[in-house]
């Protein structure tokens, strides 16, 4: 027993590479199954969490790939649904502006809005219509809910059209139903109104404002707006009457010039 | 001796084979992990040690090939016990003997696997693939052996900033 202790102390080294070359053996030279049971061992235990992990790795990229794609078509659908969305507004305002009438003696030359200046509200807009279609200063401006304006300045392709809103702006105008007169202005601080209407005038709130066509800028029977207020001050000569304008000035996109007929 | 750690080196060379190693070669020339580790081990541990990690990384490495052979697994087990006398037998201190030895065993493990596997073009693939290769595994040892005695440090890079 001493013996083999001794030998193998001695000799411990070339016991170990025995033992591998041995083994080697054994797997090169043996029955397949050795060979095959190993490689299914090492390829299991070893390598099998990483193949796992880079297959997982592998699919997390062509998921966020594909995800980032569905995005991209995500925004792009969203900003093709949003202009359908505008088209179809557009489509509902051209509808209703389709049956739209001009007064007797004039013709419509449709325009849009290119751009609105503010001076707390709307007080002009640039049309994309000038000179190059026949369109003249002081040419009346309405859409289908009513009076606009009138053009104030005018460029070969553009013009701009002062609104009702402005300050400096007068309509002449009447009410509708008892044909009385009066001037309407915009005032910052009470909004629309009807001025310079006689003090016992027949005028009550729901009444219809309308161009008188007087003041030789607008035709007579454009509506200008409803009367929303009147105030009767016995010390005055006129009453003060506050109005609700036709037309939304906040809204305005698709407009008409009106042109007369001689004029074509 | 304590198993854990060598099961550790073992499933780095397999997380190296399967996901780093594509990563970290550059055109087509990889680290030789599997020889780097060995012989690491075999510059800190004992001959048995050396010889029977080297064995089974040897076994580890060729399971991750085509096609699995166990002469690697010798050949691995060689690398391991020559590079432990080379180490003990020839007492290098400096970190540029330690790279020599890293070197001329990486670059054998190289040649000796292309024997094995018997190629066409072995000069070439010795050229192209074996020298840059153990040149490559050279270059991360410095690394390690820099790590290892402290020339790089976590203060030493902070204190650069």
């Amino acid at each position: 027993m001493s013996w083999i202790s001794t030998q193998f102390a001695r000799h411990w080294r070339n016991i170990h590479i025995t033992i591998i070359v041995l083994l080697s053996a054994l797997v090169l030279f043996g029955p397949p199954t050795i060979h095959t049971v190993l490689n299914q061992a090492i390829i299991g235990g070893f390598y099998y969490p990483f193949y796992r992990l880079k297959a997982g790795w592998e699919l997390l990229l062509t998921e966020a790939e594909t995800n980032a794609k569905l995005q991209q078509s995500l925004i792009e659908a969203s900003l093709q649904i949003s202009l359908y969305e505008e088209a179809l507004r557009e489509n509902a305002r051209l509808r209703a502006a389709l049956g739209f009438e001009p007064p007797p003696g004039y013709h419509l030359v449709p325009a849009k809005v290119i751009s609105v200046s503010e001076y707390q509200l709307p007080v002009s807009v640039i049309i994309n219509r000038g000179m190059r279609d026949s369109l003249t200063v002081n040419q009346p401006v309405i859409n289908q809910e009513g009076l606009i304006g009138r053009i104030s300045e005018i460029t070969p392709d553009f013009a701009i059209v002062q609104l009702l809103t402005d300050p400096s702006n007068r309509v002449a105008a009447r009410v509708a139903s008892s044909r009385e007169m009066g001037i309407v202005k915009y005032k910052l601080k009470e909004g629309m109104v009807l001025d310079n209407f006689p003090l016992h005038g027949t005028i009550a709130p729901g009444d219809t404002i309308i161009s008188s066509g007087l003041g030789g800028v607008y035709p007579p029977g454009l509506i200008v707006g409803t009367v929303v207020k009147v105030n009767r001050d016995e010390s005055k000569p006129f009453c003060r009457v506050n109005l609700q304008p036709a037309a939304n000035f906040h809204s305005i996109e698709e407009l008409f010039v009106l042109k007369p007929d001689y004029n074509r | 001796m304590r198993i854990l750690p060598y099961i550790l080196y073992l499933f780095l060379i397999a997380f190296f084979e399967v996901i780093l190693k594509n990563l970290t070669s550059i055109y087509g020339v990889s680290i030789n992990i599997t020889a780097l580790i060995v012989m690491l081990v075999a510059i800190y541990k004992s001959e048995v040690i050396s010889l029977w990690f080297g064995f089974v990384a040897g076994l580890v490495m060729a399971a991750g090939a085509v096609e699995f052979h166990v002469l690697p697994a010798l050949i691995t087990s060689g690398l391991g016990l020559t590079a432990f006398h080379a180490w003990r037998r020839l007492n290098f201190e400096s970190v540029y003997s330690k790279l020599l030895v890293v070197f001329i065993g990486v670059f054998l493990h190289y040649l000796f696997l292309l024997l094995v596997e018997g190629g066409a073009g072995f000069f070439f693939v010795v050229l192209v693939k074996a020298l840059p290769g153990a040149v490559y595994t050279t270059v991360v040892a410095y690394f390690f052996f820099l790590i290892v005695e402290g020339r790089i440090s976590y203060q030493k890079i902070k204190s650069l900033f």
